[in-house]
């Protein structure tokens, strides 16, 4: 008998029998909060050993998750890193913004390496980008001036932020059953939808139509067929609950008082809407050459 | 806990003062009745939902406030954009509240006597506690949740909460991530998160019961 395979199968139909079987809160939990902070040096480690067991036992889809966010870390910190080395001017403070933003990114990679490496899994090399879009001069750019016009530099800045948000956000069912992955992911998520606001907001001062939240407002800065997967199914006015049944809100719900439009306009930007490993994959892909 | 079980398990309470059970026992004199001096969350997902539905109503109750008599000093446009402010944090609780049905808590009556409504300074001080504070509960919220849909769904408004406050930080012209993002150590670069009792505890000031959350799930 596969007692793996067999506990898999449990936690898919009862999560809590499985977890009173496996114990499965994982190897930081048992450390409590003082031995956690203690360890924090050896954290990557501990993450790596969850991982490890994650992926023994449920296949290769916590690993994939890893892999994904790795790969939207390596294009999203390569992107500052080219950014900040260009000649191109970055108006007020927005520079020191930036920096910051690319030092996260950098912390998310290093994070993510240290967990995959803990786990034994390899760690996927560092593409190679090409942030204009022409695929190294092998194609026509979609944004030949990314890193000569601080406006265009922000949209694809917007783009990436927007989707590393969805993407994560996209992922999280996958670690339901690890705590200290789910926490981690759930704590990036976070600081991606940081990132995406105050990069918003820096093209609100340049004039630009846009929230710190995704709006059916906004002015459209995607392509047809080519950037729009980014915000494709983000602006939905209604929720589906976990009975998998009812809507919120119900058809007869006046949830606020306004036109109907404009109610439909405020219950999209309530809610962000995760995107497919696949989608994400996709739109990094346009970025990367080889 | 199964899908269909969430919403047909015991909810919330409001218990009275539990100063009065304490007293029960072979002295016999009655008590007169008192207000309800604690809310208890609840158990599992229904516990950590009241708990998202109590910030949720937190963040509703503050911002409706702001706009029933904004500060004089409010510049162009911040009345318009705490207006979108105030419909997110509602259609939030509206949502909690439909997802939990009869096992919600009640609507509260928070306590915003610490906050000063009558300057934009003050407002946005309340603002930036408010939002922070969400971003972090919702961070730690996430591994209590058990139900995939519900976990996915709690992440849709978690990212939302974290837009909310960068622009507030923006806003105040402030560090945009300062006490927000860890910065040095293993968990550098990701995002501050708290317990649902370092929540509650943060914003004890502004319950008007103490509220229990020693049911909800720990991991």
């Amino acid at each position: 008998m596969n007692i793996l395979k067999l506990l898999a199968d449990l936690a898919a139909v009862d999560p809590d029998s499985y977890e009173r079987i496996s114990g499965r809160r994982g190897v930081l939990a048992s450390l409590g909060q003082t031995g956690r902070r203690a360890v924090a040096a050896a954290v990557p480690l501990a993450f790596g050993a969850v991982l490890q067991k994650a992926y023994g036992r449920q296949s290769a889809t916590v690993l994939d998750t890893f892999t994904l966010a790795l790969t939207l870390e390596y294009l999203e910190s390569e992107f500052y890193k080219q950014a900040l080395a260009s000649s191109m001017t970055f108006p007020g403070n927005t520079r020191s913004v930036i920096q910051l933003i690319a030092k996260h990114e950098q912390e998310h990679v290093s994070f993510l390496q240290a967990t995959l490496t803990a786990s034994g899994a390899v760690i996927p090399a560092k593409p190679k980008f090409d942030f204009t879009g022409s695929k190294n001069g092998t194609a026509p750019a979609l944004y030949p001036a990314v890193f000569q016009d601080f406006g265009t530099f922000l949209k694809v800045a917007q783009l990436l932020e927007d989707t590393g948000v969805r993407a994560y956000k996209g992922q999280v069912d996958v670690l339901i059953t690890e705590n200290d992955l789910l926490e981690a992911a759930l704590r990036i998520h976070a600081v991606e939808a940081r990132h995406a606001a105050h990069i918003r907001g820096m093209r609100r001062a340049l004039k630009a139509n846009v929230r710190y939240w995704i709006s059916a407002k906004d002015e459209v800065i995607t392509t047809p067929n080519v950037t729009d997967a980014v915000y494709a199914g983000e602006n939905i006015d209604k929720q589906l609950l976990p009975d998998l049944v009812t809507f919120f809100p119900t058809p007869t719900t006046q949830i606020l008082t306004g036109t109907k439009e404009q109610v439909a306009i405020s219950l999209g930007e309530a809610f962000d809407e995760p995107m497919t490993a696949a989608a994400a994959s996709s739109i990094a892909s346009l970025f990367i050459y080889a | 806990m199964r899908r269909r079980s969430f919403f047909q398990a015991a909810g919330a309470t409001v218990a009275a003062s539990t100063l009065l059970l304490a007293g029960c026992g072979d002295d016999t004199t009655v008590e007169p009745a008192l207000p309800p001096t604690t809310l208890s969350l609840g158990k599992g997902e229904i516990g950590v939902a009241n708990y998202a539905y109590l910030l949720e109503q937190l963040e509703a109750a503050f911002y409706q406030k702001v706009l029933d008599s904004p500060p004089s000093d409010f510049l162009a446009g911040e009345l318009a954009s705490f207006t979108e402010l105030r419909d997110h944090e509602v259609i939030h609780r509206e949502f909690f509240k439909q997802l939990l049905g009869t096992s919600a808590i009640p609507t509260l009556e928070f306590n915003f006597s610490s906050i000063t409504f009558t300057t934009r300074a003050g407002v946005l001080a309340a603002a930036r506690t408010f939002e922070d504070l969400g971003v972090a509960a919702y961070n730690g919220a996430g591994k209590l949740l058990s139900t995939k849909a519900t976990l996915v769904l709690v992440g849709k408004i978690a990212s939302v909460e974290a837009r909310h406050a960068a622009f507030i930080r923006d806003l105040l012209q402030a560090d945009p991530f300062a006490d927000a993002v860890e910065t040095t150590g293993a968990f550098a670069g990701l995002g501050r998160t708290l317990t649902p009792a370092q929540v509650i505890e943060a914003a004890a000031k502004f319950f008007p019961y103490t509220i229990l959350v020693s049911d909800l799930p720990t991991a």
